[in-house]
């Protein structure tokens, strides 16, 4: 029996309606026996190319659909129903929906793209309208969604003919009519009725019928699921006693859709056996759509935009290239250097074996654009290590100078396409976004999306909603995780020590836990990516669906990244990068202060007092080199050359860290350690980084030193490092090369040895050198203009900290902090000269980070002032009274006298005299002063809850002032005093918690970073898994801490404390308040805090020795094996790590944050940088 | 020290026992007030001298009497007036009856939070604090004028009066019975509105039934709907006369849920209070010449009576009956 083609399935693609990933859908056709396999997702074409993929991967053939929302042909008469006072109303899914296939190689894909992009140009929810049809290379199914059908559902074969007289029109032949029958009763969707009266009525005008089955899941018993999509769809809950899913919408098998065939043709009053020309017409339909991934998708392709469009005017690409870099090369002043000139060459060689020319024309021209609009721009990545893009202005720094390879970038080898990073302001990104569609045109350039994917806390929150469960219950449950994927919700529990109380009551929820790993990975969204913009010929809309996006309107194609590179689309990253925003706010305000011009790009390398900055490692808010690892690892490495820089940042990656590189850099860096080599002619690479593998250049240089291939061999070779079966054949080729070129076997075994160790997990030099420039460029700022530096980083937040930890850092730094004032604030952070001599730059506070202020009444403000009166404000700057109330709550209405109480009774008066109409009469004193009216004023610990209510920073004083009585009273240490504390000793510390992570760690055990801030400094602090169980709740869930550890030292300027017990410190303070130091003893003898393990003994000095450099890493095999090690995650690099590492940590919000909602410390996923 | 507040710690939907509690306080003085659904004030001005006994004293009497004759635990303040002998309620527990001294009423009430004060509600505490008047200490030391711009000229004066101690109020005799109670709660987010407006007849058709027992008619009819993020809505009507015939509360009941337009509001429990209760025989009634609606009365009446024979559920609408 041959294979049912399946000519109607959706995947999870289709959002919130189908639950199974094309991956799946066509792996179970491939094993129940079909030959083809259609995928026609709601609204998009976003799984095709996946599906294309998964496809040729299990030999089934792919046919490429869509389903969609068709205008009705006569407006539907909608009696107007009152909008709810509550729930909002229902989501109207009323529009008759139709599947389209492609038919006619690429003209039906590109016909596809166009209903696709033609459906999404109105508002609101995709919806295709009538105009739109051509009736050219598709395949028309009216199933039980169609007008058709539903006029058949209703009983009216009279109106379902008249109905369907225009879709014979437009499309004639290529008209099927769908049966599909899920064993439901009745005349509706999935009736056995309604698909005998299909079959009955196609034979009767005389369209062909097919059969499909509607699917929606891959395999049976998924119904449950698909309520929960159904139900987060229409943003209802399921109701039991509502229809449900059939539970038949499966991938059925053939003999399953020939027994339905027959159920039908017997019910429609035909003999059985016409079931099987149902089924032949279902195959000759599904043997018509023919497209060919390769050919017709264009996938494997590539196209640029047309080299008349990037500046070659009438000559080819590879010539306008070639002249670019030659004036480059004069521009720069390296016309009498032969090497460069040689290197050039070749690299153009390389670019025109390949064909790129115009994509290195189209990024020139692209950064030759952002720059004159006046935007900082710096080229990153791999892309750095092309002369030609430094000839170009691509790249800033010299590649030649720093040793940098176009091997690693692009080679003759290398068949992938090459992409050339570019950042940009974060701030202005959408406007390099609308210039390069000005620049190439809406045809050519589309964003690319990201689709927004299922992880444990949506899918709780959609699951409990379905579920009908009580909403703050639900919270509660979603927030107690960390942010995992949804399929390991159950594995959490059992593991994860903070989630042992929900654990506790687990069967109480029921199913939830079942549905919530079912959505596991499921797209729930679209979202524009970040960074990336597409470009490509005039015929980018035959080859992919295009979008507005939701915010901003800009095209986004309905591929993600790397659907995109499948189909050979060029895809330009124009990443958005906070600190240079900030860089470019901080030069400004110098600039607008002083009149003195500072460009960043040519300020003096080598500065000793940004290098004795960075030494120092109060690096806070320097770019790439302010997280706590990295400021000890800065301390440890003591930097004082740019290439320092470079490395230190290298280092500081999980590859590194794993393969232990760290220590013997840092060692014989100092002299500790002597150089060593595997042979001297591996000194070369080697030397920059006394003899440890740091950068991927250096294998590459290794490779190709010891075997004699090229370094476009090589390259290719250290590529493959990363795959283990690849490496075993490397190594063996390796060894033969190297001992034909006459080394001895032990020096092959020990330089493989590096090789191998090194993985492919380095870093690429490249990359290192371009983050460096911004990393000198912001420690240069904070140097030398430190109030700019801090003002521009409380404009823009680039950094992982919190924005109150850089006030504090300021202060720290001799910066004063000027508060708010309605008079004086600008929109953004501004500085001001507070005293001539010695000149002391001090940071006035900006309007913008007022809580819930709109840009037009930020600007409104600044541009009316000065006001003399709060009348005069409140009449000219027109604040909304909340945010008045807010102003002056903060003090930022001072100046006009009176209490801040006072105040806000006044503005509660002018509001209401406003919004009455009359003027009303207000108690001024003396004219411009307001007259008291003898309210309470905010006391100060008001006046600080305050601040940090509504700037989320405690402007004034730092908050943990309050609390120094107490602390002194239990002892603690505060950060400045910790750094005279001897290695081993056990302390308290206590304060705000800054920032907490949970990085991959080599050991692949968890462990638990966070930074406290007492005002004097800051703290960092490490948690072992052995302290988990007792700490790891309280850590994730307080903003306050206090914390018992031991003192780790492994340097003059390296200090951390290893924690083993952690209590709440807001808890405790009300404890003392309440109860007095005895009820602080009662609590800290109680079993919240620790569970009486020997916290301070040598345990905690072991466990810093095993953890090496950085407070990172442990050895390998030196951690007993845990029950984990089995569910440690294998990453594409090679790289092992805990399963829970590398997550957001639970509590994203503590209860006893002031301004819960809003940031007050940091959480990450644990990038290492 | 004359005045007692008490609270009764009845059961929910237990109301109908608070007349016999009055009853109780009723052997002590004739000058009772009932405070529903669960308190009463008593002026115990004469009783004081009558029974040779102070105020505090005779507090536990009568709780040694409620738990004797009813079961029934209660709570007492004392003050010299009654809005003291309320705040004062809010510090006794079980057993320990709070009093207010009657020299030191100032300093009785300067600790204590705005919230306490009777007729001072959640809006008026949230203005209040908003502006640190968070006690009624600070509320009694901030200007008349400034208060009065914040809350009103005349709920500015009252407020400030009361802060300071100085109570006007009297208890005032009365009956019982002011509203009445029924609610239908769902144990799922119950979208339908034919479910609704189901358990809106069942729960009209109650009140009716309850109404006419004790020989009430309702005036105004509120509806509360509850939803599952544990908020809900209000909405009132005043009826055209006062009823407690079950079609004209249903037909209210109706109207006000259409009002709503709900969509997909996960409603958790709906629940109709009928409110501005007076006694039946004092109600009038407009006569029409219809008669269907004379024979909808007179089928209710004989329903009643087979209810009262055969039990509440004996008679009830065809839509409810499946």
């Amino acid at each position: 029996m041959p294979g049912f083609a399946h000519l109607h399935t959706v995947s999870g693609f289709s959002l919130r309606y189908g639950a199974s990933h094309p991956e799946r859908l066509a792996e179970r056709a491939s094993e129940r026996g079909m030959d083809a396999l259609a995928l026609t997702d709601r609204d998009t074409l976003a799984g095709a190319v996946r599906f294309a993929k998964a496809c040729a991967g299990v030999g089934v053939r792919p046919l490429f659909g869509v389903d969609l929302a068709v205008e009705a042909r006569e407006a539907v008469r909608r009696d107007r129903r009152r909008t709810p006072v509550r729930g909002g109303a229902f989501v109207d899914e009323s529009a008759p929906r139709v599947t389209f296939l492609a038919r006619d190689g690429a003209r039906g894909w590109a016909e596809l793209c166009r209903l696709v992009t033609a459906a999404h140009a109105g508002e609101g929810t995709p919806l295709l309208a009538w105009a739109a049809h051509r009736g050219e290379g598709l395949v028309v199914l009216l199933g039980p969604g169609s007008d058709v059908g539903r006029a058949l559902a209703a009983g009216r074969p009279d109106r379902a003919a008249a109905l369907l007289a225009p879709w014979r029109e437009a499309y004639g032949d290529a008209l099927r009519l769908e049966a599909v029958w899920h064993g439901r009763t009745g005349t509706g969707e999935g009736s056995l009725r309604l698909a005998a009266r299909t079959v009955g009525f196609a034979a009767e005008q005389g369209v062909r019928p097919v059969l499909s089955n509607a699917v929606r899941y891959a395999d049976p018993g998924q119904g449950p699921v698909a309520d929960v999509l159904d139900a987060a769809r229409r943003l209802v809950p399921i109701d039991p006693r509502g229809e449900l899913d059939s539970g038949e919408a499966w991938l059925k098998d053939a003999p399953a859709m020939l027994d339905a065939a027959e159920r039908i043709v017997e019910a429609a009053g035909y003999r059985r056996d016409t079931a099987r020309r149902l089924l032949e017409q279902t195959g000759a339909t599904a043997a018509e759509c023919r497209v060919d991934p390769e050919g017709d998708l264009g996938m494997g392709g590539v196209y640029f935009p047309e080299a008349h469009l990037v500046g070659a005017g009438r000559r080819t690409a590879q010539r306008a290239l070639a002249s670019r870099a030659a004036a480059g090369m004069l521009r720069l002043g390296y016309g009498g250097r032969r090497a460069y000139w040689e290197r050039m060459h070749d690299e153009l060689d390389i670019i025109a074996h390949h064909g790129f020319a115009s994509y290195f024309l189209t990024v020139a021209q692209v950064v030759d654009d952002v720059r004159e609009m006046g935007i900082r721009v710096a080229a990153r990545g791999s892309g750095a290590g092309s002369l030609v893009n430094h000839l170009l202005g691509i790249a800033h720094a010299d590649p030649v100078e720093h040793g940098l390879l176009m091997e690693r970038f692009l080679s003759r080898e290398r068949v992938v396409l090459p992409d050339i990073d570019i950042d940009v302001e974060s701030a202005r990104r959408l406007e390099v976004y609308r210039a390069i569609i000005g620049r190439f045109g809406g045809e050519r350039v589309a964003t690319v999306s990201m689709p927004e994917t299922y992880r444990v806390r949506h899918a709780i929150r959609d699951v409990g909603a379905a579920l009908s469960m009580d909403p703050a219950e639900t919270d509660r449950i979603a927030k107690s995780f960390p942010h995992i994927r949804a399929r390991d919700a159950r594995a959490a529990l059992e593991e994860l020590p903070e989630l042992k109380r929900l654990a506790g009551e687990k069967e109480k929820y029921g199913r939830l836990w079942e549905l919530v790993e079912a959505l596991d990975a499921l797209p729930r969204g679209v979202a524009m990516h970040p960074c990336g913009v597409l470009l490509s010929d005039a015929s980018l809309l035959a080859r992919t669906p295009v979008v507005p996006t939701s915010g901003e309107g800009l095209p986004m194609s309905q591929f993600d990244k790397e659907d995109v590179e499948d189909l050979g689309l060029l895809k330009l990253d124009v990443l958005g990068v906070r600190m240079q925003s900030a860089m470019a706010h901080a030069v400004a305000e110098v600039e607008r202060v002083s009149g003195e011009r500072i460009d960043l790009d040519a300020v003096e390398p080598g500065d000793p007092e940004t290098y004795r900055l960075i030494r120092s490692t109060e690096t806070l808010g320097c770019f790439q080199i302010e997280s706590p690892g990295q400021r000890d690892l800065v301390g440890r490495l003591q930097p004082s050359t740019f290439h320092d820089l470079v490395v230190d940042i290298s280092l500081f990656r999980p590859g590194p860290v794993a393969a232990d590189m760290v220590r013997p850099f840092i060692e014989a860096r100092h002299g500790r350690a002597p150089v060593r080599y595997p042979h001297p002619d591996l000194e070369g690479p080697l030397k920059g980084t006394y003899g440890v593998v740091v950068f991927h250049e250096q294998v590459i240089d290794i490779l190709a030193v010891m075997t004699g291939c090229g370094r476009g061999e090589a390259d290719r070779m250290r590529r493959g490092l990363s795959d283990p079966e690849s490496q075993g054949r490397i190594g063996v080729w390796f060894a033969q090369q190297a001992a034909a070129r006459g080394y001895d076997a032990e020096t092959i075994r020990r330089t493989w040895e590096i090789v191998e160790a090194f993985g492919s997990y380095g870093f690429c030099k490249a990359h290192a050198v371009a983050f460096a420039v911004p990393t000198y460029q912001s420690a240069w700022l904070k140097a030398h203009h430190p109030a700019a530096f801090y003002a521009g980083l409380l404009t823009h937040d680039p950094g992982m900290y919190p924005k109150r930890l850089l006030l504090a850092d300021a202060r720290r730094r001799g910066v004063p902090v000027l508060p708010l004032d309605v008079n004086v604030s600008g929109v953004a952070h501004r500085i001001e000269l507070v005293s001539e001599s010695p000149a002391v730059w001090g940071l006035r506070l900006a309007l913008c980070d007022v809580h819930g202020i709109s840009e037009a009444e930020a600007k409104r403000i600044a541009d009316g002032q000065p006001y003399s009166s709060l009348v005069d404000f409140w009449e000219r700057a027109r604040p909304s009274r909340p945010l008045a109330q807010r102003l002056a709550q903060v003090g930022a209405l001072d100046a006009f006298g009176a209490n801040r109480r006072d105040l806000q009774l006044h503005l509660t008066e002018l509001h209401r005299g406003a919004r009455g109409g009359g003027g009303g009469q207000l108690p001024l004193a003396g004219g411009r002063r307001t007259a008291p009216a003898g309210l309470p004023d905010l006391t100060s610990a008001e006046r600080l809850s305050a601040e940090l209510g509504v700037l989320s920073m405690d402007a004034s004083r730092n908050l943990m002032d309050d609390h120094r009585e107490f602390l002194t009273e239990l002892g603690v240490v505060s950060a400045r005093r910790l750094r005279e504390a001897r290695h081993g000793e056990t302390v308290l510390v206590a304060g705000a918690k800054a920032a907490t992570q949970t990085p991959p760690v080599r050991s692949g055990k968890r462990v638990i970073f966070s930074t406290l801030d007492d005002g004097t400094g800051l703290v960092d602090l490490a948690f072992f898994d052995d302290s988990h169980d007792a700490c790891a709740h309280t850590v994730f869930h307080s903003w306050l801490l206090l914390v018992r550890g031991v003192v780790q030292r492994r340097g003059p300027r390296s200090l951390s404390v290893v924690g083993s017990a952690a209590w709440n410190l807001a808890d405790l303070v009300e404890v003392r308040h309440a109860e007095g130091l005895d009820g602080v003893a009662a609590r800290l003898a109680g079993p919240s805090g620790t569970d009486g393990s020997p916290a301070g003994d040598d345990g905690g000095a072991l466990r810093a020795r095993l953890a090496g450099c950085e407070g990172l890493p442990a050895p390998a095999g030196s951690a007993a094996r845990d029950p984990m090690t089995d569910r440690t995650i294998r990453m594409p690099t090679g790289y092992e790590m805990h399963p829970w590492a590398d997550l957001r940590p639970a509590g994203q919000d503590a209860a006893q944050g002031p301004a819960a909602i809003r940031k007050l410390w940091h959480q990450s996923p644990g990038s290492a940088g | 020290m004359t005045i007692l507040c008490v609270r009764f710690q009845l059961p929910p939907m237990y109301e109908a026992a608070l007349p016999g509690l009055l009853g109780l306080l009723e052997e002590f003085t004739p000058v009772v007030e009932a405070l529903p659904p669960d308190g009463a004030l008593a002026d115990l001005r004469g009783a004081e001298r009558y029974f040779g006994r102070s105020a505090v004293e005779l507090a536990s009497v009568i709780r040694v009497r409620a738990l004797a004759r009813y079961g029934v635990d209660c709570v007492i303040g004392a003050g010299p007036g009654p809005m003291l002998a309320r705040v004062a309620l809010r510090d006794a527990r079980p057993g320990v009856t709070c009093a207010v001294p009657e020299d030191a009423v100032a300093e009785f009430l300067a600790g204590k939070p705005v919230a306490a004060l009777p007729g001072v509600g959640a809006a008026t505490a949230r203005t209040l604090d908003e502006y640190g008047l968070d006690t009624l200490g600070r509320v009694a030391a901030a200007p008349l004028s400034t208060l009065q711009r914040l809350i009103g000229a005349k709920a500015g004066r009252e407020l400030r009066e009361k802060a300071s101690g100085i109570d006007r109020g009297r208890v005032v005799p009365n009956a019982v019975a002011r509203s009445l109670t029924t609610e239908r709660a769902f144990g799922i987010d119950e979208l339908d509105p034919a479910r609704h407006r189901r358990e809106l007849l069942s729960a009209a058709e109650e009140t009716g039934a309850r109404l006419r027992a004790v020989e009430k008619v309702c005036r105004t009819l509120t509806l509360t709907v509850r939803y599952a993020d544990r908020s809900a809505t209000t909405r009132s009507r005043t009826l055209k006369e006062p009823t407690a015939h079950s079609a004209a509360l249903t037909r209210a009941a109706y109207g006000m849920y259409e009002a709503l337009g709900l969509q997909r509001a996960r409603v958790r429990a709906l629940t109709l209070r009928a409110e501005g209760l007076t006694p039946a025989d004092q109600a009038s009634h407009q006569l029409t010449f219809d008669p269907v609606d004379e024979k909808a009365r007179r089928i209710e009446e004989v329903a009643d009576r087979a209810r009262a024979k055969f039990g509440p559920r004996a008679v009830i609408p065809g839509s409810l009956a499946a």
